[in-house]
């Protein structure tokens, strides 16, 4: 139960939020123990590096513009926290993705460096945490 | 935040588990049908049973704070449609579910075999991991979640 009462017409972006956000979740942490385990078995860093564009990048993406068509269609009086929240996680996350995606490429094409690897095991463990944050901001509504 | 918020992040927590969890897998199982050598389908395999862990933690918190979000809410009730269809698909997404994961995890066990005896490509173990009712039963257990997801936020006949 998400939500009781809600107009219909926000359920298919609603819907859509919550895939992508889940899906974004479960994605990050694949990504994060890929890169956590690389050391043991370094080709699992064409794993990471495919997964980061392949699934975590299109998630954000279905997570942030069906958030913003919740957003388009909901007014919400003042600026909540709780928002602030899942705007902020949102759109850094971005910044975050993209870092991420630069360094796992650079993983699978440099081999002999291992910062890069440890780079995006450092932001997708924060992108993580971050995410679960915003899920309870955004289901729990502190302050509203 | 009031009870019934707190009582939603702990349901919403749990439908994160579940369907990051799928997904968590779902690439994990991909990836391995992509390797040849038995180890490293074998390593995939394993950390798939983390996706595993987060299905079942999920699975039990979507069902504990559902059922108590019901009995407390005025306006929700047990005869609802929608609740009692999610209820059906939650046992039949476990069901379908467990049932695809005892056969995954019969094709790792011999994946950790093959590994054992000289880690050379198998053509059984390909075969295993494309058979298309262990692939249909995990990510039909997937699909049925995501039916759950729906229920969730439209709640026909409500």
């Amino acid at each position: 139960m998400l939500a009781i009462i809600r107009p219909d017409a926000w359920n298919f972006p609603l819907f859509l939020h919550v895939l992508g956000a889940t899906a974004l979740t479960g994605a990050t942490a694949a990504v994060f123990v890929g890169a956590v385990s690389e050391r043991q078995w370094p080709w699992l860093r064409t794993v990471v590096a495919r997964t980061l564009l392949l699934v975590v990048f299109p998630a954000w993406l279905l997570m942030r513009l069906a958030g913003q068509w919740i957003d388009s269609k909901e007014d919400i009086p003042g600026d909540p926290g709780w928002l602030g929240v899942g705007f902020l996680v949102g759109d850094a996350g971005l910044v975050l993705l993209i870092l991420a995606m630069i360094f796992g490429a650079v993983a699978v094409r440099r081999p002999q460096r291992s910062w890069p690897i440890r780079a995006v095991a450092i932001i997708t463990g924060i992108y993580f945490v971050a995410l679960i944050v915003a899920m309870v901001a955004m289901t729990g509504k502190p302050g509203a | 935040m009031d009870r019934y918020h707190w009582l939603l992040v702990f349901h919403v927590l749990g439908a994160f588990l579940v369907l990051g969890g799928a997904v968590f897998g779902g690439i994990l199982n991909f990836f391995a049908m992509q390797r040849e050598r038995p180890s490293e389908v074998v390593v995939l395999y394993r950390m798939v049973r983390i996706a595993v862990s987060s299905i079942a933690v999920g699975m039990t918190l979507t069902l504990v704070f559902g059922l108590w979000l019901i009995g407390d809410l005025d306006f929700v009730k047990w005869s609802d449609a929608w609740v009692i269809i999610a209820l059906i698909l939650w046992v039949v997404a476990n069901a379908i579910g467990g049932v695809g994961g005892k056969r995954e995890k019969a094709t790792r066990e011999l994946a950790e075999q093959l590994a054992a005896a000289g880690d050379a490509p198998s053509a059984e173990l390909r075969a295993r991991m494309r058979d298309p009712l262990t692939l249909a039963l995990s990510w039909g257990s997937g699909l049925v979640v995501i039916a759950i997801l729906a229920l969730m936020i439209w709640k026909p006949g409500s």
